[in-house]
C-alpha cells in the first residue's frame, strides 16, 4: 500500500503551513530576497523565502520533488527568481493575496476569481473533501455571511470534525493571529468566534496536534463547519503553536500544558512514560529524589499538589515506592500544571494543581494501543458504543519479577517480590444536542513482599461522573460527583503470635456544580460549590492470624465537610489589559464523633498541658475553619509578541499529610485539620514577562514570585506519626516562605525542538513563635527539605526524519539540604551520631543526562496496526547522584556512606503499537 | 499509654539496599564545644552496674570516646540517702548497692570544672524476668528470641546482648619455634588454635508488652544469623540483658535508634536531636546527653552448639587462601623462616630418621590470638 499522493500532498503542505510565516502587514513594498542558494532543495528554498519575508507558497510536494535551487540572489524579486528556477521545467506561478505564491505544473493557476464564487460551497469546508484538491480547502476563501452597511463585527460559528473520523474535535482552538481572538471547541465540537468584519485567516488547532487554516472573508453572521486532521499524521508534529499565543494572551502566569506525546519522547526510567515525572522538566518544579513522585511546586511541600485525574483526586499517585506514576499514559489527553494563576474552581491544596486530562475514545471505530516494556506490559481498548457512546478502557500491569531482580543489582531497591496494576475506564455519552454524560474510574493496586515476613499494600480507588448542560452558546454546566479513596496495609507475619495488619485509608466523596457563561464579548463568568465529605482512618492495627496475640489499636476516625463557593470573572478591558479575579469561600467543618484531649488556651498542646477529655458527638461541628481564596491576574500585552502579567493566589488547605521524611514515604498518612491543627494557608505574588519570538516558535518567559505559607507542620525530635492518637503533641506549627526567579525558553516548532529552563528559588521554614514544644534551629529559619536553589533543565529533541527522532536531556539542581551531624559520641556499645541543626548542608549537586531514541514504523494510514519503539538511556553518564549522606555505626564506630538511587546507566526499551 | 511500634523501622530498613551505598566521608560542620554524655543503668539489686561519663568528640577523631575523669557522682533518694558511685578509671564510674526501689532517685555529677549536673527526678522499675530465652532454626538461618510478659509498672522494654563464641583458626596447628629449643609441641598455655571472642552489641532492641495481649511479649527477636555465620563454628553462647523503662526513655533510646540505624535509606525519618533526663543545674539550655534509668537487669545465657543447627556451613573468604605451604623447612632454616613469627611449622615432613623438617603456614591462619582471647571466660561451660 502506498501513501495517497493527496494525503502525502496534504502532509507536505501541512508541514509546510506550520513553518510558514504569516504576515499580514501590508507591505507596499514588494519583499526582496537576498541570499546564497547553493543547490538546496527547491523546498527549502521556499521555506527560507518564507522565514524572510512575508510570501507563502502552496504547492503539491510531488510538482516540486526533484527541483533544486541554485542561485545567488541580492535584492532579487520572487518573481525573477522563480522565472529563474522555473526556466527548464513545466512549473508556473502566480501571486494571490497577500504574498500568496501559488505553484502549479502545466498551467498557470488561476488565483483572481469573481466575489461569491465560492459561495455555493463556502459554509462547510467538508463538501469538498476528497473531491476537491484539499489545498483548495486551504486556499480558497470562504465567504461568509452577508454584508451589512455599518457593520463591523460578524460572528462565526460552526462544528469542528475530525478529517479521519469524523467525530467531533473537543477543546481545538480556532484562533487568528491578529488580534489573538480564539474560541475553544466544546465537547460537541462547536465554536463561536466574534470577529472584525473582513478578510481573515482562521486557524484551527487540535491539542497537540497540527495547525490548520481556513482563509475566510466574513461579512456578516455565519457558520463555518471545519474538518481537520488529527493526530495519525505525528509524523510532522510539531507545534503547540496555540499554546504558544496563549503562552503571551492569556493573563494567568504559572500554567504549562505537557501534551502526552511531548511526554513519550522524554526518556523515562525503563522506558515508562511517566505523565507526572514529565511535568519536572518545567521551572519552577523540583523533586527530593528518584524514588519519589512527590514533587515540589514553588518551594511548597508535595502534599501541597492537587493531583486530579479529571475530578479525581488521587492521594497517591504512584507505583512501586514512587519509582513510577500511576497514571497510564494511554488513558491521557495531557497534563496541566497550575504553579500560580490557580482558577478559582480548584482549591484545596496549597503549591499547585496537576490537571490530567483523561482520554474518553475515539468515535469512528474501535482501535487501540498498547506496549510491552521491562517492566509492565499495557493496552488500552476505545472506541464508539453505539452512535453517542464512546469509552476508553486502559489497563497497565507488571508482568515479571526480573527486572526487579536486574534493578536489585543496580539501584537501591530492594523489593524482592513486587508487582502492581491500574485499570482506567472513561465513557462518554451524549444524549441530545445539549448534554454530555462522562464517566471516570480508575483503580491501581501495588503489592510488595520485602523481606519474607513483611507484605505491603496499597491501592487507590477513584470514580467521578459528570453531566455538561450546554443552556445557550453563553452557558454551560456542568455537574460532578464521585469518590476517591486511598488506602495501605502492612501485614507482618514473623512469627503467627506477633502476626499483625496495619492499616491507613482515607475516602471522599464529593460533588461540584461548576457553571461557565460568558457575558457579553468581555468577560467569562465561572461559578459554582464544591462539597467535600472526607472520612479518615488514620490507622489500626489488627491481630493477623488465629494465633495472633497482637491487641487490635486504632486511633479514632475523623470525619470533616469542605464546603467551597466561588466565582471568577475574566474579564477583557480592552486589547492591552486582560485581568481575571476569583474569590472561592472555603468553609471546614471537623466533625464529630471523637474524643480530643482539652488544653489551656495558648498552650501549644504538648503532653504535660492536657487538661481533660472531651467526647464530641456523631456529626457535631468539633471545631469550623473558614475563609476566603483569593485569585487575581492580570495581563497587560505589550505588543502582538510580549505581555506583562501580574497575580495574586492565596489558597487553603484543610488536610496534612503527617511525613517526618524527606521524600513522601509509603507509610505516610493524611490528617485532617482538627481543633488544634490548623489549616494551612498560604499567599503567592508572581511577575513574568511572556514574549514569544521567531514567528511563535520561540517562547521566552520570566516570572518571579514570593510566597508566604502559614500552619505548615514540622515534627518535634522523636516525633511518632503511626498510630498516634495526639499528633497535635508530636508537630511543630511552621511558617514558610518561599520565592524565585523562574526563566524559560521553549522553542516548539522546526527540526530541532526543546526547552531550556533556569530557575532559582528558595524555600524556607521557621518554627513558629508560639511554638513552645521545640524550636528548630533555635526559631531560626532553615532551609526546607526541598530547597535547591539552582536548577537546570535542559530538552533537546531532533527530529532526524519523520520516523526517527532523538531526546536529549540535562537536569542539574544543587544538592538538597540534609541535616549532617556534627560530632559524635560512644552510648550502647557503638559509636552514635550528634545532629545540631536541622539541614544545614547539602549533600552533592544532582546532574543526569537522558537520551532516548524513537523510532515510529512506517505510517501508510490504512495499515492493520501503527508500532514504534523507543529505547534509550537513563542516567547517560552512569552518575552516582548521592540521594542522602549518612553515618552507620560499624562494628562500633562510625563510618560515612552515601547513597544513590541509580548508580548506573539504566537502559531501556519499549515498543508501543497502535491499531 | 502510646503505644509506639517498631515494625515500621524494620520495614524501613528492608527497603533501604546497598547496593548503591558508597563510603564517603562529607565534610561536616564541626561543633566548637564539646558536649557532656552519661551512659548508665543502675541495677537496684546489687549486680555491678557501671556508668560511663564521656564528652562528644569531632566526627573524623581517631580515638573516639574522650572520657570523663575525675567527676564526683552521687544518687540520691527522695528519703535523703546518698550512695556514691565509685570512679573505676577511664570515665566508667561503679555503682554495686542493693537500694529500695520504692523510693525515687536523683543523680548528680559534680564535674571537675565545678559544673554540676542533675537528672531527673528516677523511679526504679521492677523489670520481670525473663520467661524463657531460647534459639530457633529455620531455613534462613538461626534466631534468639526471649519470651517475657509486662505489666502494669513494666510496660517498655529494651534488650542489650553479649555475644562469646569459640574462634577457631583455619589452620590448627600445635607446633612452637623457640629460638633455643627448636620446634617443640606447644603446652597448654601457648595453645593459639581455640579462642573466645567476645563482642559487645551495639542494637538497641526495644518493644512494648501492651501492644499484645495480656501483655506478653513472645518470641521477640534478640538476634538473627543467617545461614553460615562464622561466629556458629563450634560453641556460640548470648548473654541477654532485659531492662524495663520507662516511656522517656524509649523515646530517647529510639531516637539514638533512629539516628544511628534508619538514617540514609530513602524513606528514613529526618535526625532527631537527642537529649535525655539530664541537664546543667545552672544552664537548662546547655545539651548533656543521656537518660538513665534505674531497675532490675534481667539476663539469660543460652549456648548454641553447631550440633544443634547442621548444616551449617560455614565460608570465610579472608582465610580462602590459607593453604599448608608445600616446601619443606629443614632445621637449618627454622631459624631464617620462624624466627619473625609471620610463617609457623605447621605439619612435619616425616623422614625415616624421624621428622626431617616442617611445612609451614602463616600466622594470619593459624593464631587466633590475633582475633580473640585464649582465656576462657568464667561463664562459658563446655
Amino acid at each position: 500500500m502506498t501513501i495517497d499522493p493527496m494525503k502525502q500532498f496534504y502532509f507536505v503542505f501541512l508541514f509546510l503551513l506550520i513553518g510558514t510565516k504569516l504576515s499580514f502587514s501590508q507591505d507596499i513594498q514588494e519583499p526582496r530576497i537576498s541570499g546564497f542558494f547553493p543547490g538546496i532543495s527547491f523546498q527549502r528554498f521556499m521555506e527560507r523565502v518564507e522565514e524572510e519575508t512575508s510570501y507563502q507558497f502552496y504547492f503539491k510536494a510531488q510538482d516540486i520533488s526533484d527541483l533544486t535551487v541554485n542561485l545567488q540572489a541580492d535584492k532579487s524579486k520572487l518573481s525573477d527568481l522563480l522565472d529563474a528556477i522555473f526556466l527548464k521545467t513545466d512549473l508556473h506561478y502566480s501571486f494571490g493575496n497577500e504574498n500568496s505564491v501559488f505553484i502549479s505544473k502545466g498551467e498557470k493557476l488561476q488565483t483572481q476569481l469573481p466575489d461569491g464564487f465560492f459561495r455555493n460551497i463556502s459554509r462547510s469546508d467538508t463538501d469538498l473533501n476528497g473531491q476537491v484538491d484539499e489545498a483548495f480547502v486551504r486556499n480558497n476563501r470562504f465567504v461568509i455571511g452577508e454584508l451589512t452597511p455599518g457593520r463591523t463585527k460578524a460572528k462565526l460559528s460552526g462544528v469542528v470534525t475530525s478529517l479521519e473520523n469524523g467525530e467531533p474535535i473537543s477543546g481545538a482552538i480556532v484562533f487568528e493571529k491578529i488580534d489573538f481572538t480564539r474560541s475553544v471547541s466544546a465537547p460537541d465540537g462547536t465554536y463561536s468566534i466574534v470577529l472584525p468584519v473582513g478578510k481573515h485567516t482562521i486557524y484551527i488547532q487540535n491539542l497537540g496536534g497540527y495547525i490548520e487554516q481556513r482563509l475566510i472573508d466574513l461579512r456578516g453572521d455565519g457558520e463555518l463547519n471545519m474538518n481537520i486532521g488529527e493526530s495519525i499524521y505525528s509524523l510532522s508534529e510539531v507545534v503547540v503553536n496555540s499554546g504558544a499565543i496563549n503562552h503571551i494572551s492569556r493573563p494567568e502566569m504559572g500554567v504549562q500544558t505537557l501534551s502526552v506525546t511531548e511526554m513519550k519522547k522524554l526518556p523515562a526510567v525503563l522506558g515508562e512514560v511517566d505523565v507526572l515525572k514529565g511535568i519536572l522538566v518545567l521551572p519552577g518544579v523540583n523533586t527530593v529524589g528518584e524514588a519519589s513522585v512527590g514533587f515540589n511546586v514553588r518551594g511548597g511541600a508535595a502534599d501541597q499538589n492537587l493531583v486530579l485525574y479529571e475530578n479525581s483526586t488521587l492521594f497517591n499517585p504512584s507505583h512501586l515506592f514512587g519509582f513510577f506514576s500511576a497514571i497510564n499514559a494511554d488513558a491521557v489527553e495531557s497534563v496541566d500544571l497550575h504553579k500560580a494563576g490557580i482558577p478559582a474552581s480548584y482549591g484545596g491544596r496549597l503549591s499547585s494543581v496537576l490537571q490530567v486530562k483523561p482520554k474518553f475514545g475515539r468515535t469512528d471505530k474501535i482501535g487501540g494501543s498498547g506496549g510491552i516494556g521491562l517492566l509492565t506490559s499495557r493496552l488500552s481498548l476505545e472506541g464508539p458504543l453505539g452512535e453517542n457512546t464512546t469509552f476508553l478502557v486502559a489497563g497497565r500491569s507488571t508482568y515479571s519479577d526480573w527486572v526487579l531482580d536486574w534493578l536489585e543489582d543496580r539501584a537501591d531497591f530492594n523489593a524482592s517480590r513486587a508487582n502492581f496494576y491500574d485499570v482506567n475506564l472513561n465513557v462518554s455519552h451524549q444524549f441530545g444536542e445539549k448534554d454530555v454524560f462522562e464517566f471516570t474510574g480508575y483503580l491501581s493496586k501495588d503489592n510488595f513482599r520485602f523481606d519474607p515476613d513483611t507484605v505491603y499494600g496499597y491501592q487507590n480507588q477513584n470514580f467521578a461522573a459528570k453531566w455538561t448542560h450546554y443552556f445557550n452558546e453563553q452557558v454551560e454546566a456542568s455537574f460532578s460527583g464521585g469518590r476517591d479513596s486511598y488506602d495501605f496495609d502492612i501485614t507482618g507475619e514473623d512469627n503467627p503470635l506477633n502476626s499483625y495488619q496495619f492499616g491507613f485509608g482515607i475516602d471522599q466523596t464529593f460533588a461540584k456544580l461548576d457553571i461557565r457563561q460568558d457575558h457579553g464579548d468581555q468577560h467569562i463568568f465561572n461559578y459554582g460549590i464544591h462539597l467535600n465529605h472526607i472520612r479518615l482512618d488514620p490507622g489500626k492495627i489488627r491481630p493477623y492470624g488465629p494465633e495472633s496475640i497482637v491487641i487490635s489499636d486504632e486511633v479514632e476516625r475523623e470525619q470533616a465537610l469542605e464546603t467551597s463557593l466561588y466565582f471568577s470573572d475574566e474579564f477583557e478591558i480592552n486589547d492591552e489589559w486582560m485581568v481575571s479575579g476569583g474569590l472561592r469561600y472555603n468553609l471546614y467543618n471537623y466533625l464529630g464523633p471523637q474524643t480530643t484531649f482539652t488544653y489551656p488556651d495558648g498552650s501549644s498542646h504538648s503532653e504535660q498541658d492536657v487538661t481533660g477529655e472531651v467526647n464530641h458527638e456523631s456529626g457535631k461541628f468539633i471545631k469550623t475553619y473558614h475563609g476566603p481564596e483569593f485569585r487575581f491576574s492580570a495581563r497587560y500585552s505589550l505588543n502582538n509578541q510580549s505581555s506583562l502579567k501580574a497575580g495574586v493566589n492565596s489558597m487553603r488547605q484543610n488536610i496534612h499529610l503527617l511525613s517526618n521524611t524527606s521524600v513522601i514515604s509509603p507509610t505516610d498518612t493524611w490528617k485532617l485539620s482538627d481543633e488544634f491543627i490548623r489549616p494551612q494557608t498560604g499567599i503567592q505574588y508572581a511577575l513574568g514577562y511572556f514574549r514569544n519570538m521567531a514567528l511563535n516558535t520561540l517562547e521566552f518567559s520570566a516570572e518571579v514570585y514570593y510566597k508566604t505559607m502559614r500552619n505548615l507542620l514540622d515534627y518535634r525530635s522523636g516525633a511518632t506519626i503511626i498510630l498516634n492518637d495526639d499528633v497535635e503533641q508530636d508537630v511543630l506549627n511552621t511558617d514558610g516562605r518561599a520565592y524565585g526567579l523562574e526563566l524559560f525558553l521553549k522553542r516548539s516548532s522546526g527540526r530541532l525542538t526543546g526547552s531550556v529552563s533556569y530557575t532559582y528559588a528558595r524555600s524556607l521554614l521557621r518554627t513558629n513563635q508560639d511554638e513552645t514544644k521545640e524550636k528548630i534551629n533555635d526559631g531560626e529559619e532553615y532551609s526546607s527539605n526541598f530547597d535547591q536553589p539552582h536548577h537546570a533543565v535542559l530538552i533537546l529533541n531532533y527530529e532526524v526524519s519523520k520516523r526517527f527522532n532523538a531526546t536529549f536531556s540535562g537536569n542539574y539542581s544543587t544538592g538538597r539540604p540534609i541535616t549532617l551531624p556534627v560530632s559524635k559520641f560512644e552510648y550502647g556499645g557503638s559509636e552514635r551520631v550528634y545532629f545540631t541543626e536541622r539541614n544545614a548542608q547539602r549533600v552533592p549537586d544532582y546532574l543526569r543526562l537522558d537520551l532516548s531514541i524513537n523510532l515510529e514504523g512506517n505510517h501508510k494510514v490504512r495499515k492493520l496496526a501503527h508500532s514504534s519503539w523507543s529505547f534509550g538511556v537513563y542516567n547517560l553518564l552512569g552518575r552516582a547522584n548521592p540521594y542522602s549522606i549518612y553515618f552507620v555505626p560499624q562494628g562500633g564506630s562510625l563510618q560515612g556512606y552515601k547513597l544513590s538511587i541509580f548508580g548506573s546507566q539504566i537502559p531501556f526499551v519499549t515498543y508501543n503499537f497502535r491499531f | 499509654m502510646k503505644a509506639v511500634f517498631y515494625f515500621f523501622f524494620v520495614f524501613i530498613l528492608a527497603v533501604s539496599v546497598s547496593a548503591c551505598r558508597e563510603i564517603y566521608e562529607p565534610e561536616v560542620n564541626q561543633l566548637d564545644q564539646s558536649i557532656l554524655v552519661v551512659e548508665g543503668y543502675f541495677d537496684s539489686e546489687g549486680l555491678r552496674s557501671e556508668l560511663r561519663l564521656s564528652r562528644t568528640s569531632n566526627l573524623g577523631a581517631e580515638n573516639s570516646p574522650s572520657p570523663v575523669l575525675g567527676a564526683k557522682i552521687e544518687l540520691i533518694s527522695d528519703t535523703g540517702d546518698s550512695h556514691s558511685i565509685v570512679e573505676e578509671g577511664d570515665g566508667l564510674y561503679v555503682f554495686q548497692k542493693n537500694i529500695p526501689e520504692t523510693n525515687t532517685y536523683l543523680l548528680s555529677i559534680q564535674l571537675p570544672n565545678g559544673q554540676v549536673v542533675e537528672s531527673d527526678p528516677i523511679q526504679p522499675i521492677l523489670t520481670p524476668p525473663i520467661l524463657d530465652a531460647g534459639f530457633l532454626r529455620d531455613e534462613s538461618g538461626v534466631e534468639v528470641y526471649v519470651n517475657t510478659q509486662g505489666n502494669e509498672n513494666a510496660d517498655d522494654f529494651l534488650w542489650t546482648y553479649d555475644e562469646t563464641w569459640i574462634f577457631l583458626p583455619r589452620i590448627r596447628l600445635t607446633f612452637i619455634y623457640k629460638p633455643d629449643e627448636g620446634v617443640v609441641n606447644r603446652n597448654d598455655d601457648e595453645r593459639i588454635d581455640l579462642c573466645y571472642k567476645t563482642e559487645k552489641n551495639a542494637g538497641i532492641i526495644l518493644e512494648t508488652s501492651s501492644r499484645f495481649e495480656n501483655q506478653v511479649v513472645f518470641r521477640q527477636t534478640i538476634k538473627e544469623f543467617e545461614e553460615g555465620d562464622p561466629r556458629m563454628q563450634l560453641r556460640y553462647s548470648i548473654l541477654v540483658s532485659q531492662k524495663a523503662i520507662p516511656q522517656e526513655a524509649v523515646e530517647f533510646w529510639e531516637k539514638i535508634k533512629k539516628n544511628s540505624e534508619d538514617i540514609g535509606s530513602v524513606f528514613s525519618p529526618l535526625p532527631s536531636l537527642i537529649g535525655g533526663n539530664l541537664h546543667y543545674v545552672d544552664d537548662q539550655e546547655r545539651p548533656v546527653v543521656g537518660q538513665i534509668s534505674i531497675g532490675v537487669v534481667q539476663q539469660a545465657r543460652i549456648f548454641i552448639d553447631r550440633e544443634e543447627i547442621l548444616p551449617w556451613d560455614i565460608s570465610i573468604a579472608e582465610f580462602d587462601d590459607c593453604f599448608i605451604g608445600i616446601d619443606t623447612i629443614r632445621s637449618a632454616m627454622y631459624e631464617q623462616v620462624f624466627s619473625s613469627g609471620a610463617v609457623l611449622p605447621a605439619r612435619v615432613v616425616p623422614g625415616p630418621m624421624g621428622p626431617i623438617g616442617y611445612y609451614t603456614a602463616a600466622r594470619r591462619c593459624a593464631d587466633c590470638t590475633l582475633y580473640a582471647d585464649r582465656e576462657k571466660p568464667d561463664f562459658w561451660k563446655d
